[in-house]
């Protein structure tokens, strides 16, 4: 064994300083690694084209590819296709929402970055919450957790994983193949997700609904029974004879239904019509209402309810028009007036459908209530009008709209771009980033996405975090620190089974990822346990394959990217991360050992 | 086709008149029975309710609010009573109870002090002196209490359609002035305003079935649209949606309840 040297001692220093600050948190994780990989070649412990091989390595490549797949993915409306049946499938029960959206979170992370999937998943669990009451607590860690599992199922649906087959190319070991980790992700998810439903209530915060009390079980009301859905109606001749003129206003005030599309005689197509206009007899009106409202107002007023939407099929389009849900702002010059008041009608072209207020839908009489900061008012118009309230920022709409990027059409395109991908990956064996950068390239060609649109999706804190932590391996590893740290642990451990240094090198990758990122101490850790493995006689590729999983094993802390997403929405602390964390840490340790024992 | 209320004070001889109009018009009339079927609903004694609605409420009742839960409970009584049209109601505060249904008459039947307490002295068998002190006390305790809950004066004539001082015109004569003014057509029931009493009766209902623990809560319900105006804060209010959750699938005539919190009820809120 070589002795301790001083360029180690500066190595193990440099990493030492990174955890530390990494934990205090004085400088961004991403500056502390940009940092690391402009020190490492000025104290000449790399060389200056090494410090920056990360940013061109294959993971970091790979990484911005996956992250403009899932932006193309999303920008199609790919995803949430995905999402809208599973929540039709888990109907009104809070455990079947949680497998739900955990199998589908797992499924999308399994193929593209974590944090990507969570954020994805972000907007639709926080509908998910309200709109079912379920407590956002009860929600979103369980889903984090698994859109991290379910990076462990295949060799793309993580960073550490991306990342190890080039860690591995030094030591001459056989890369792993794209599925070779699916049976241990599996078990982990699986394992992970029955924890969450047979413990959940025990292990997660209990988490205070809106209105102060311990969140209840799902409601029957579902995200479209909030406001309802789109109908075509058409008027009977006799509509306006012998009566009062019926208004907008009339209906929605008698039916609770809104009128957003009409037919002012003879052809003319008025969308989101002002309250006090008079709906006309013999003409095609589009509402937004209950189906169980609607149905009483046909009724009632002898229209008649069309199958479809047709005449207003163009103008009611996903890509044309739609809802969305803007918040009151503090400081916004609307807080304390109501919605008449504020003109919102007039002002933007939008019909007001509902108000949200801490945890209650109020859809009665919603125009003479006085607007408070936090409401959240579902408004339906064009997009192009929903677009100039975004810009004048009385409303903070969070639900974020893109006339030019919602483009439903292009969905097949973004769909078969990812199926080349994946055949290039597993078909004809190409290097990972290159498979995954003709899919990204592939779309921006086919414009499925812009090529600025592809820019600003990448998150350039990431691929800097990784880049800058690359070198840091690099210098590990030339010099010889990784050895050092390597004997010196397998000294003191002893000799041990093959099993025992598994898990041993699993605890040890835990305890890292929890302080340091899953890619740092994937590239800190992989030629250690290589050199580790090699001395005790265990399979290398093994070792190298519990640490790249073990790297996900970050529950314990917020510090995992996804954890720290979700610490504010889900109202965490970290005790709660703490609380859960452990368990589900423990357990993916267990399981992992167990599978990679019994599987390799 | 419509509801007279006839409001009197005592001795004024309302209560003849009101059921010579009903059985001229062949409308039903009712008075005291609304309490019996308030008590009998709302499992109150009856003393309890003529209290509530006759004697003004003292300076202890003033702080608590159980004069208002039981004016809540025969003001849901006798709209449940009177949706069916064709009805003479005489008694205390129709008038006030009925507020904002356009097919009802409002009347009040007056007549001369003196005539009063001579008829009361008569009947009572006491001196014209205590008779006169007894209908002044009487008529002062209406005045307070209809202040005290409504704000208004009773004896203030913009509150009703029509007032007939019984005098020189006679019973009769105010019997056929009734009459003749309920078969106007601005008394008429129409189906706008029939919608308006089915939803007073709604929210009339709302309102007994909560009053006795959340008193504060005003309800208006407009096509069946029930809201329920809280302003006791959001912590409250979750208690009341509990309550009216439950009420939902047993009051008739809900379509949709809301528990709104802050912000005023609307005038025609109960």
């Amino acid at each position: 064994m070589k002795p301790l040297t001083f360029e180690m001692i500066m190595v193990m220093s440099i990493i030492g300083i990174a955890v530390f600050l990494f934990i205090v948190e004085w400088v961004r994780v991403d500056v502390v690694a940009i940092l690391v990989m402009v020190g490492l070649p000025l104290l000449g412990l790399v060389t200056p084209k090494e410090a920056f091989v990360g940013l061109s390595s294959n993971a970091v490549v790979s990484i911005i590819a996956v992250i403009i797949i899932g932006a193309g993915l999303d920008r199609t409306g790919v995803v949430n296709r995905m999402v809208a049946p599973l929540l039709k499938i888990a109907g009104n029960s809070a455990s079947r929402i949680v497998i739900a959206i955990c199998l589908a979170i797992a499924a999308i992370s399994s193929f593209m970055q974590n944090v990507g999937a969570a954020a994805l998943f972000l907007p639709a669990v926080q509908r998910v919450s309200r709109t079912l009451k379920i407590s956002i607590s009860r929600l979103l860690m369980p889903i984090g957790f698994s859109a991290i599992l379910g990076g462990t199922v295949t060799l793309v649906g993580s960073s550490p994983l991306i990342l190890l087959n080039d860690l591995l190319v030094p030591f001459n070991l056989k890369p792993f193949g794209l599925f070779d980790v699916t049976p241990v992700g599996l078990a982990l998810v699986g394992s992970g997700i029955a924890i969450f439903i047979l413990l959940g209530r025990f292990i997660l915060p209990k988490g205070e609904s809106e209105s102060g009390e311990t969140s209840s079980p799902a409601k029957s009301e579902d995200i479209s029974e909030m406001i309802g859905e789109t109908f075509e109606l058409h008027t009977p001749p006799d509509f306006t004879l012998y009566r009062d003129p019926v208004t907008v206003d009339g209906l929605r005030r008698r039916y609770l239904v809104n009128v957003i599309a009409m037919v002012a005689p003879p052809d003319f197509k008025i969308l989101n019509p002002e309250p006090d206009l008079e709906i006309r007899s013999d003409v095609d009106i589009a509402l937004c209402g209950k189906e169980k409202d609607i149905r009483r107002m046909a009724e009632q007023e002898g229209m008649l309810l069309k199958e479809h939407v047709e005449v207003f099929k163009e103008e009611l389009a996903d890509q044309s028009s739609g809802t969305v849900e803007a918040v009151v702002p503090p400081r916004s010059p609307i807080v304390g007036k109501t919605i008449n008041e504020a003109d919102i009608h007039r002002r933007f072209g939008a019909t007001p459908l509902a108000i949200y207020r801490e945890g209650e839908t109020y859809r009665s009489d919603i125009s003479d209530m006085d607007l408070r900061v936090g409401d959240a008012l579902l408004l339906h118009g064009p997009w192009k009008r929903l677009q100039g309230l975004q810009k004048e920022r009385t409303l903070l709409l969070t639900t974020p709209i893109d006339v030019e990027l919602v483009r439903p059409e292009k969905a097949i395109l973004a769909t078969a771009w990812l199926a080349v991908s994946l055949v290039m990956i597993l078909v004809f064996k190409i290097q990972l980033s290159v498979c995954l950068m003709t899919g990204a390239v592939g779309m921006v060609v086919t414009r499925v996405l812009s090529i600025d649109e592809a820019y600003q999706s990448v998150d350039w804190r990431t691929i800097f975090l990784l880049g800058g932590l690359i070198p840091l391996g690099i210098a590990t590893e030339k010099t010889g620190t990784a050895a050092w740290i390597a004997h010196t642990v397998l000294s003191a451990i002893g000799m041990v089974q093959p099993i025992v240094l598994l898990a041993v090198i699993g605890i040890l990758a835990t305890v890292f990822s929890l302080v340091i990122s899953n890619v740092g101490a994937t590239v800190l850790l992989v030629p250690l346990v290589v050199n580790m493995a090699l001395a005790a006689g265990a399979d290398p590729r093994m070792a190298a394959l519990v640490v790249g999983l073990a790297t996900s094993n970050s529950f314990i802390l917020p510090t995992h990217q996804v954890n720290a997403l979700y610490m504010g929405p889900g109202h965490y602390r970290s005790v709660d991360f703490m609380k859960a964390g452990s368990i589900i840490s423990i357990n993916f340790l267990v399981v992992m050992i167990a599978m990679i024992y019994l599987f390799y | 086709m419509s509801i007279i209320t006839i409001s009197r004070g005592s001795y004024s001889s309302g209560k003849e008149v009101a059921e010579k109009v009903a059985a001229c018009l062949h409308y039903d009339c009712v008075s005291r029975d609304i309490l019996l079927e308030a008590s009998d609903r709302y499992e109150v004694d009856e003393i309890k309710l003529v209290r509530a609605i006759h004697d003004a409420p003292s300076i202890l009742e003033r702080r608590g609010r159980k004069k208002e839960t039981y004016i809540a409970y025969i003001r849901s009584a006798l709209v449940s009573r009177v949706r069916s049209d064709n009805i003479v109601y005489h008694g205390l505060a129709g008038h006030l109870l009925l507020r904002g249904i356009p097919h009802v008459l409002k009347v009040r039947i007056i007549a001369d002090l003196e005539r009063r307490s001579a008829m009361e002295a008569q009947r009572e068998g006491i001196t014209l002196e205590k008779a006169r002190s007894a209908i002044i006390a009487d008529d002062e305790q209406r005045r307070k209490w209809t202040q005290s809950l409504y704000g208004v004066d009773p004896w203030n004539s913009s509150l009703y359609d029509l007032v007939v001082k019984v005098d020189r015109l006679s019973i009769a004569d105010a019997v056929d002035i009734v009459c003749d003014a309920a078969k106007r057509e601005a008394f008429k029931t129409t189906s706008a305003s029939q919608r308006k009493m089915e939803d007073l009766v709604t929210a009339c209902t709302v309102k007994a079935a909560l009053v006795e623990e959340f008193p504060e809560v005003m309800v208006s319900s407009e096509y069946g649209n029930v809201i329920i105006h809280s302003t006791s804060g959001e912590r409250h209010a979750h208690k009341i949606r509990k309550a009216a959750k439950a009420l939902e699938a047993t009051v008739a005539g809900i379509n949709n309840m809301e528990v709104h919190v802050e912000g005023g009820a609307p005038a025609g809120a109960v």
